[in-house]
């Protein structure tokens, strides 16, 4: 019988509690991944290329509160800046949706809009159609998809923050950015329907190069210090940011509650995989007796323990990896989450904390052996 | 004959070095489970507990929530004067037209800025909302900017002190008291005055209007009428139903709390079972020579499941007890429906609770279910047997 073979029948004489303590690993480090996939989801929001270049213009009031459209032709003056669009939500509520609608709608600049949002593919006849039609509208694939829509359908929208219904012709089918489900609308047709109001949402704002984003984010702040509306321009990825900020307390406190619980089922593994081993001190004081060494034995029970918590650790970790990677979380979620996402830093940390439990539910029953005398050990019925 | 309770139990105490792990690992599934509800729980006590019973709350028609509603003033001058609202000993209707601004405001630890839930009062507001009282300076006075910003508000945003003040748009707001909501959504609210609100942040449109109709009978003509009058496009309801509908918030930490629950316990499922192989091997003698005194089968797997479910019940207890320690304490996030910081606080309820408890001892009976039979089917002079 090979070593190899020895610790092998060893770690399976007991299938079923084999079987158990492998599962429960599993399970612990699946748990584990799972909530480091939807902790990062909310704490560290995507982005797609074009966002390094993107800077976003809300009022500082806050987010809520509109700009005036006459500060266009400034923000246009700007050095660096490369294009500008109105980017308002319009925050409707789909036909036939009941309460809640999982797609946003922004009305913005047909002409300049999917210059900023380069990610997105459109046909440039499809583009070309929506900029001539203004009560016609881009929709993301997704929200296509899940809708049912063609190109010539109707879409109707009730307003629920801007007091007014909107009808769109759906115009083209964009995909390509993060996430595919906005539909875009024409600023004009927003403004005409509210009687020209005079304002929009937010301006979102191209910078022709990456080094200038944050200059640019100064000029424009700068550039309305002082007047009845004050802006703050941000790059999109502080923008994001901002929205994490806003979770307060709740991140921290399903992220501590998380790891704590997962630390927690992982030390019961560690108690009972010890207790495979505490079963069979005499059995080793019989291995020592035959003339293995403290050494060999130390080998035997920590090559054991390692092989249950790595198996745990792929089962868990890998199963979380092949999963999140096969289903499509957006659907299911009703987006909620985008990308759900096992990165390799987190099948990293899953096998670093196998590793770690390895070693514990090892500690106990090698302090054993090495305290223990080959008579001591004889002796003991368990 | 079933096997005396006592067997089970002191089962149970005498083995609790091998059992301790899987009881914590219940106590932990158990206090999660509990302590993630509580917030859910929480969230719907602040706003289940808003309102004024008698009060009706008047809102744009299709527009979900009260911050993201729009009224004309025109709308204010004709419904003021509508007969089925009641008038205050100095012959006025109690009617007060807010307007909801939203403002970015920098916490004061200094990590970051979230969204406060600025609220424009008229001169009737106060009166409407005998839930919120002032804890400590003085009420705004109107024409001036002058805010009252909530205690718990207070503890959370910079420049929230009385006397002090802060910038938001063109203007300069001085705190000039606290308010209390009473652990309503209230207290998630700063208050000023309606005029100057709308000034500031250039609002033409009230949110909404808060009436307190004569009496009963005139609310449910009230309601009706605004509903049946083409002209106006609003919609009327009872202010604590209103509140009762803003549970968006609740719903995706209720969801984490099920889905965490669920998957905890599969790990722990596995773990009881573990134990329970493990404490009914190191008896199987014991387990042979009650099979032999007469128990029958059943008697035994009873007696092994019931030390399962209390082994579980102990670890629910624990877990309850520690959530418990959390109940009262003050968190906040963001409101889904507001769009704003939102504070609540943990609320551990009886019947969550409950739930728990029987959380943990479905896991235990899950987990020792499998083992016992195993036990009682082990051949009797075989288990009596072995060593």
């Amino acid at each position: 019988m090979t070593t190899v073979g020895f610790i092998a029948r060893n770690a399976l004489r007991n299938k079923r509690r084999f079987i158990l303590s492998v599962s429960s690993v599993a399970v612990s480090l699946f748990l584990l991944v799972t909530l480091q996939v939807a902790l990062r989801e909310l704490t560290n929001p995507i982005n797609d290329e074009g966002s390094t270049l993107r800077i976003i213009v809300r009022n500082k009031v806050s987010l809520a509160q509109p700009l005036p459209a006459r500060q266009l032709p400034t923000i246009e003056r700007i050095p660096g800046v490369a294009a500008v669009t109105p980017f308002s939500y319009y925050g409707g509520l789909y036909k036939g949706d009941e309460k809640f609608t999982s797609f946003a709608q922004f009305a913005v600049d047909p002409v300049r809009s999917f210059d900023l949002l380069s990610d997105a593919k459109v046909a440039p006849e499809q583009l070309k159609a929506w900029a001539a039609d203004r009560t016609s509208a881009i929709v993301g694939r997704k929200t296509a998809e899940r809708y049912g829509l063609k190109i010539g359908d109707r879409m109707q929208f009730t307003g629920q923050i801007y007091p007014c219904d909107l009808e769109f012709k759906v115009a083209g089918v964009y995909e390509g950015t993060a996430d595919d489900r906005n539909v875009f609308f024409h600023q004009k047709y927003l403004d005409e329907s509210l009687g020209d109001p005079g304002t929009v949402g937010t301006w979102w704002v191209k910078a022709s190069s990456v080094e200038e984003a944050t200059l640019i984010t100064d000029r424009i702040n700068k550039a309305f210090a002082n007047t009845s509306a004050e802006v703050r321009a941000e790059t999109e990825r502080a923008f994001q940011l901002g929205f994490v900020s806003m979770w307060a307390n709740i991140k921290i406190l399903i992220g501590g509650i998380s790891m704590v619980v997962v630390f927690a089922l992982l030390l019961v593994t560690v108690s009972t995989m010890s207790m495979a081993i505490r079963e069979r001190f005499r059995e080793l004081a019989v291995l020592k007796a035959i003339g293995f060494r403290r050494r060999d034995l130390f080998a035997f029970i920590l090559a054991e323990s390692f092989g249950l918590a790595t198996l745990g650790a792929l089962l868990g970790a890998g199963g979380a990896w092949l999963l999140y990677g096969s289903i499509d979380m957006q659907q299911l979620s009703n987006g909620m989450f985008l990308m759900f996402e096992v990165t390799p830093q987190m099948l990293a940390l899953a096998f670093s904390i196998a590793a770690v439990l390895g070693l514990l539910s090892a500690a106990a029953p090698m302090l054993g052996v090495a305290r223990t005398s080959v008579v001591q050990g004889l002796k003991t019925l368990d | 004959m079933a096997l005396p309770l006592r067997y089970s139990f002191r089962n149970v105490l005498i083995r609790w070095r091998s059992t301790f792990a899987t009881v914590l690992g219940i106590a932990l599934v158990v206090f999660v489970f509990v302590l993630l509800q509580s917030l859910a729980a929480g969230i719907e006590k602040s706003s289940g507990n808003t309102g004024d019973p008698r009060n009706i709350l008047i809102v744009r028609k299709g527009s979900t929530a009260e911050s993201a509603s729009l009224i004309s003033r025109g709308n204010l001058r004709e419904i003021q004067y509508f007969e089925e609202i009641a008038r205050n000993e100095r012959g006025e209707p109690v009617i007060s037209a807010d307007v909801l601004v939203l403002v970015n405001l920098p916490r004061s630890d200094g990590s970051g800025e979230a969204n406060v839930l600025l609220r424009g009062i008229s001169a009737r507001g106060v009166e409407l909302r005998p839930q919120v009282r002032l804890v400590e300076g003085r009420w705004f006075t109107p024409g001036k900017r002058e805010i009252v910003v909530s205690s718990r508000l207070a503890k959370r945003f910079a420049n929230f002190g009385t006397g002090q003040s802060f910038k938001t748009g063109t203007a300069t707001l001085t705190v000039v008291g606290w308010l209390d909501g009473g652990g309503s959504a209230f207290d998630s609210e700063c208050w000023m005055d309606a005029d100057e609100c709308r000034s500031i942040f250039e609002r033409d449109l009230y949110s909404s209007f808060l009436v307190r109709p004569a009496s009963e009978a005139a609310g449910v003509k009230l309601l009706e009428r605004i509903e049946a009058d083409r002209r106006f496009k609003l919609k009327a309801e009872k202010e604590v139903e209103y509140y009762r509908r803003q549970t968006m918030t609740a719903a995706p930490i209720k969801w984490l709390g099920g889905f965490l629950a669920i998957m905890m316990s599969v790990g722990a499922v596995f773990a009881a079972m573990n134990t329970m192989y493990a404490s009914i091997g190191a008896r199987t003698r014991e387990i042979g020579t009650l099979r032999v005194l007469g128990f029958r089968r059943r008697s035994v797997v009873l007696a092994l499941l019931i030390e399962g479910a209390l082994l579980a019940l102990i670890g629910g207890v624990a877990g309850c007890a520690v959530a418990y320690l959390w109940n009262g304490y003050t968190t906040a996030t963001m409101g889904f429906e507001t769009f704003s910081e939102i504070v609540f606080e943990f609320t551990v309820t009886p019947r969550l609770m409950a739930e728990g408890l029987v959380f943990a001892v479905l896991v235990g009976l899950l987990g020792s279910f499998l083992p016992s039979v195993r036990a009682s089917r082990l051949p009797v002079i075989a288990a009596l047997k072995s060593v």
